[in-house]
């Protein structure tokens, strides 16, 4: 099985947003990077699938330089190659998508191709299937369970009251969510390994915004003021009270 | 006779070379630094006995058997030659009244002892042999009893026989003895060769039993430690997969010392006695057992055991190495563990919150956050990840910037450049993460050209102290309760002292790891009236936080319970810790157990009493 | 000037993009029945509406086939978007805690209404059915219920009383099971608690988990870490207790008790028994 996941490096934010003076990008001067959990469970799902079928993981991003650090970490989950497309800038969905299936229709055909149901930080929910469209494969969002063999997945993608069955025919793209699996902690070993493990970088150049940012805002409403009920259990009063204003109790 | 000897040599021989290889091929370690202070620990450890004195009943029934056999090397060797040849005596020593007179006060000593070790064992039974081989131990006993008696049989069928080198009034045991003795030429034949065979038993019986001690204890406590004693040796990443060592799965990766700890082991249960998690938990029994898994994360890494034991075994070094290759090679770790890791290796801090938070805490207290390209402080004040994100362990870094503002003291903090230190990280076994983290942080540290750093954290101390210099990190590194004693002795700072009863707790890694021990407790006297818990100093009883158990949960009673019990019996209103670790754990046990005890840092302390 | 949405029956979400709709234009609205298969919803919901701008609600469901549709059409689509000002948006990134304000390059605009970023319209609506072919287009085969044992689903609970780092462990959630089960409500946790093993991922509140939206969310032990609240935004009132008064959530809150969530949860479990006799 031939997988490849794609990725995004995104900074981890901590309990408020602060933005860059220009208002363009988040302060991410102390922040820590990594992929968002839901691509994380997709590395991890294939790393799975190829350990036991055979194959190979191939992880593909679209960033910053920095990002090869992501693609690195995703090696060390046990990815195998990786592709670093490399731009300073930020890309819209749409771009973004036309950027990655160049890269895969260069890699050749692949049998599942796995994307974070959402990036964390644009949160477009389209990037996958505009790829799955531009390389005519059929496309299945928020998978919480993966059974894919012998030509054919078996997908169960999570609904408000349960979850909804798909079953269709590799190849095949497929948006996934925190939950599918539990990634593991890579071993030192396999974080040394990583470091040697292949990646093709190129840099590419962003065409025009079709969904031009224009700026950043914090929301209002971050910094509300609450209302103190109390301090310890002495509180619990109060609290009731409040709760049969609001009609719960 | 001599066959014997030979067979006895060949078997002794063949299995001691066994050891050796072992040893040889062992892992390396760095363990020739500080000669002097070795030498000085053979001397007043070894010799002195001095931790088998730690508790006093069975260290002078050892030191009765241990100096008693130092004397009778001699005769060991007058038996062993004497058996093959009844006439030769040892060269002018066989002839001397004194030294004869010396064997038999030894005799005696060794005697007295068995006694006493019998006593020990069979009518006090304390709880420490649990898991001990006690069959093995009475054997030895037994075996160390017929030594000396058929010695002495041997010596009074001598003088019987007329056969005695020696004047024969000096000996006076065995003149006495020697009375008794039926067809001395044949008993003094008999008894030589009885000494010699059990001698030799003993010989080939020692490297495979727990007595094997006696040849590696000596060995054990010259290449332990003699500082840095919180310091954990550093692994190599940087080399050849096939030379790369992480961590402890089999035997062929210990180091040598952590052989020859193995070989010195006696069973005597000291560390079990005083191991916090032990005493706590249901564990399976530290000594003859191996290391079951369990044991490897319930360790707290206090040190209490490597305090205790008398052979100089230090038990946190095998234990952190079985962590290293669990975390490291087989990512096999108590899961709710994980998320810490991950938060100290993605964000920089054990808590997952922003490092950009870093310096709230200091927001309102008009404190410098010394940024890039500034002039450095004369003292940076190492906040730490405790005191940065947690309510409870701020207070007492808020008291220690009051205290050191007031004083006038020049100082600054990193805010968010200060990441951890990465102590979790490497106590829970993932050395990988921790030198990532020391070398980042030992950069911004001399980028910023610090030389005096003041740490209200005990393991931050311990870390930057003691664990950086390996990471090219060379800082003068004090704990706050140091600095703050210097500054209330040279006037700077004026405590008043109130009526309060206040009990101060030692942590592990500030009192046994770092030797800090007197500073706090001048803080506390200056401000009230101090008590001691019966485990104090050096013997403190740890928090629980420790070994990075502040992100684990607990089996058993937990250990912190233990400790506010014994806090409250001293009937102190206050409980006084100078660690933030210690302050949280030891208030929710306070909270948990219901105690009316007023858990507070040594700092906060000292600005309450000038504020009255 | 009309604008077409898709629209779900009995959904509050769709009801609030109906008035997201609204200041758009003439409102025709599209209804599906028949088997989910969001390419061939997509298409039929292309062909429905003709050169108008399509909007959509801000639930999965929503900005799926809102996605298909662009895919379909190789326009931009601007996801879950809290205003619209002729060309101009302002969508939600890093769900909800951050807001990007975005020009639209295209001849018309595809849009997902945020989750309770607009009042739900009561106009009565004449929604059309389409029922369009989905036979070989990627369908549901299989629905699976949930095994719940009754107990409420997290994302309709009425109160969640969610716990994080602060619990300690998994037995400390039984104070708070107790509470939620006195106020049929459920119990939700923060990504840390599902890291640690305490409580499984389908507790999870937060930006990769379930996005819960309940009368009274009550957050216990929990930082307020942006990627939670995130989660919780759909909640119509917050109640946060930490013992640190610092605390972020306390920021994202409407009410506050400072103190150890392991002494107020079984207070106020207390007080509501007294109560209610």
């Amino acid at each position: 099985m031939k997988v490849l996941v794609a990725v995004k490096r995104v900074p981890i934010t901590g309990g408020k947003m602060v933005l860059t003076d220009d208002g363009q990008a988040i302060q991410t001067r102390h922040l820590g990077f990594t992929i968002s959990p839901h691509e994380e469970c997709g590395v991890e799902e294939a790393v799975r699938i190829v350990e036991a079928q055979g194959g190979e993981v191939v992880v593909l991003t679209l960033g910053p330089p920095e990002a090869e650090d992501q693609i690195r970490e995703c090696m060390a989950l046990g990815a195998d190659r990786g592709i670093h497309l490399v731009t300073g800038e930020e890309w819209d969905a749409q771009a973004t998508a036309s950027a990655l299936v160049e890269a895969i229709d260069a890699e050749g055909p692949f049998d599942l191709i796995l994307f974070g149901n959402e990036s964390a930080d644009a949160s477009g929910f389209q990037v996958g299937i505009r790829v799955a469209y531009a390389l005519g494969l059929p496309v299945v969002t928020g998978v919480k369970a993966i059974a894919a063999a012998d030509g054919r997945a078996r997908l169960e993608q999570e609904v408000p009251g349960g979850r909804d069955v798909y079953e269709v025919p590799l190849p095949a793209l497929v948006t996934v969510k925190e939950g599918l699996n539990l990634p593991r902690y890579p071993s030192v070993p396999a974080k040394l390994r990583a470091k040697n493990k292949p990646v093709d970088s190129k840099p590419v150049t962003r065409p025009e915004s079709k969904l031009e940012k224009l700026r950043l805002v914090v929301p209002e409403g971050q910094g509300k003021q609450a209302e103190i009920l109390g301090n310890g259990p002495g509180a619990a009063p109060a609290v009731v009270e409040v709760m049969q204003k609001l009609g719960v109790a | 006779m001599a066959a014997a000897l030979a067979v006895a040599g060949v078997l002794f021989a063949k299995r001691a070379l066994f050891l050796w290889r072992l040893v040889r091929k062992a892992k390396p370690t760095e363990r020739f630094d500080d000669i002097p202070g070795r030498v000085e620990n053979e001397v007043t450890i070894v010799l002195g006995q001095k931790k088998l004195f730690q508790r006093l009943l069975p260290g002078v029934m050892h030191a009765l058997i241990f100096w008693g056999f130092i004397v009778l090397l001699p005769t060991i060797v007058m038996a062993l030659v004497g058996a093959v040849n009844r006439d030769w005596s040892f060269p002018w020593l066989g002839a001397q009244g004194w030294f004869m007179a010396l064997v038999d006060v030894f005799i005696l000593s060794v005697l007295t002892g068995i006694v006493m070790a019998v006593w020990i064992r069979k009518v006090v039974r304390p709880r420490r042999f649990d898991g001990s081989h006690l069959g093995e131990a009475d054997l030895i006993l037994a075996l160390i009893a017929l030594v000396v008696l058929t010695l002495l049989g041997w010596h009074a069928s001598r003088i019987a026989a007329g056969m005695n080198e020696w004047p024969a009034g000096a000996s006076f045991l065995s003149n006495w003895v020697s009375g008794a003795i039926p067809f001395p030429r044949v008993s003094e034949r008999f008894f030589n060769w009885a000494h010699v065979l059990v001698i030799l038993t003993f010989l080939v019986y020692l490297p495979y039993s727990k007595h094997l001690h006696i040849a590696t204890a000596a060995i054990n406590v010259f290449f332990s430690r003699t500082r840095n004693r919180g310091r954990l040796e550093p692994l190599r990443f940087d080399v050849p997969d096939d030379e790369m060592r992480l961590g402890v799965n089999t035997i062929e990766q210990l180091t040598w010392k952590e052989m020859v700890d193995s070989f010195s082991c006696t069973e005597c249960g000291r560390c079990q006695d005083v191991c916090p998690a032990y005493n706590t938990g249901e564990l399976q029994p530290i000594v003859g057992n191996g290391v079951p898994e369990e044991m490897v994360w319930d360790c707290v890494t206090c040190g209490a055991c490597v305090h205790e034991c008398p052979v100089s075994i230090e038990h946190i070094d095998h234990i952190v190495d079985l962590r290293r290759d669990l975390v490291m090679m087989q990512s096999s770790f108590p899961q709710e563990a994980e998320s810490m890791l991950r938060d100290v290796e993605r964000i920089g801090n054990p808590w997952g919150k922003p490092q950009g938070d870093r310096a709230s805490w200091a927001e309102d207290l008009g404190v410098r956050v010394l940024e890039e390209g500034e002039e450095p402080p004369e003292i940076l004040y190492w906040v730490g990840c405790a005191a940065a994100y947690d309510e409870r362990a701020r207070v007492a870094a808020e008291s220690t910037v009051k205290l050191l503002q007031k004083a006038g003291v020049d100082f600054a903090i990193l805010g968010a450049r200060e990441s951890c230190t990465g102590d979790p990280a490497r106590r829970m076994g993932n050395e990988y993460v921790f030198q990532a983290y020391a070398e980042q942080n030992v950069a911004t540290l001399n980028d910023a050209r610090v030389t005096k750093i003041v740490a209200s954290c005990p393991h931050c101390l311990n870390s930057l102290g003691k664990e950086y210099p390996d990471f090219g990190g060379q800082y003068e590194v004090m704990h706050h309760t140091q600095l703050l004693a210097e500054l209330v002795r040279d006037g700077m700072l004026s405590p008043a002292r109130g009526e309060s009863e206040i009990t101060y707790h030692d942590s592990c890694y500030l009192a046994r790891h770092n030797d800090v021990r007197d500073e706090p407790r001048e803080l506390v006297a200056a401000v009230g009236k101090p008590v001691e818990m019966p485990r104090n100093g050096k013997r403190t009883f740890c928090c629980g936080a420790g070994g990075a158990h502040m992100w684990m949960e607990e089996r058993g009673t937990p250990i912190n319970e233990e400790r506010v019990r014994e806090a409250s019996e001293t009937g102190a209103e206050t409980l006084a810790v100078a660690c933030p670790f210690c302050t949280v754990m030891l208030d929710d046990g306070v909270r948990s157990m219901g105690k009316q005890l007023r858990v507070v840092d040594v700092s906060t302390l000292l600005v309450e009493s000038m504020e009255d | 000037m009309s604008v077409a949405l898709f629209f779900e029956a009995n959904d509050e979400l769709s009801a609030q993009a109906l008035t997201l709709a609204q200041s758009l234009g003439e409102v025709r609205a599209f209804s599906f029945e028949g088997p989910y298969a969001p390419a061939a919803w997509a298409s039929a919901l292309i062909d429905a509406a003709g050169d108008d701008d399509i909007v959509g609600p801000g639930s999965e469901r929503g900005n799926e086939v809102l996605a298909h549709v662009a895919a379909q059409l190789d326009l931009p689509f601007a996801a879950n978007v809290t205003d619209v000002r002729g060309d101009e948006v302002t969508r939600q990134r890093w769900g909800g805690t951050l807001l990007e304000e975005a020009r639209i390059h295209a001849p018309r605009k595809l849009l997902t209404a945020a989750p309770f970023a607009f009042a739900p319209s009561d106009s009565l609506l004449q929604a059309e059915t389409l029922r369009p072919d989905v036979s070989g287009a990627v369908q549901v085969t299989e629905h699976i219920a949930p095994d719940t044992g009754g107990k409420v689903s997290l994302a309709d609970a009425k109160v969640v009383v969610s716990g994080g780092r602060g619990v300690g462990s998994s037995e400390g959630f039984a104070i708070l099971e107790e509470l939620a089960a006195l106020l049929d409500g459920a119990v939700g946790c923060s990504r840390v608690v599902t890291s640690a093993g305490w409580r499984p991922h389908t507790d999870q509140v937060g930006q990769t988990g379930t996005k819960v939206s309940p009368d009274l969310y009550i957050a216990c032990g929990i930082s307020g870490a942006t990627q939670h609240i995130a989660g919780c935004k759909g909640a119509k009132k917050v109640l946060a207790i930490n013992a640190d008064p610092e605390a972020t959530i306390f920021a994202h809150a409407d009410y506050a008790v400072v103190g150890d969530l392991h002494e107020v949860v079984p207070a106020i479990t207390a007080e509501l028994k007294k109560v209610k006799g």
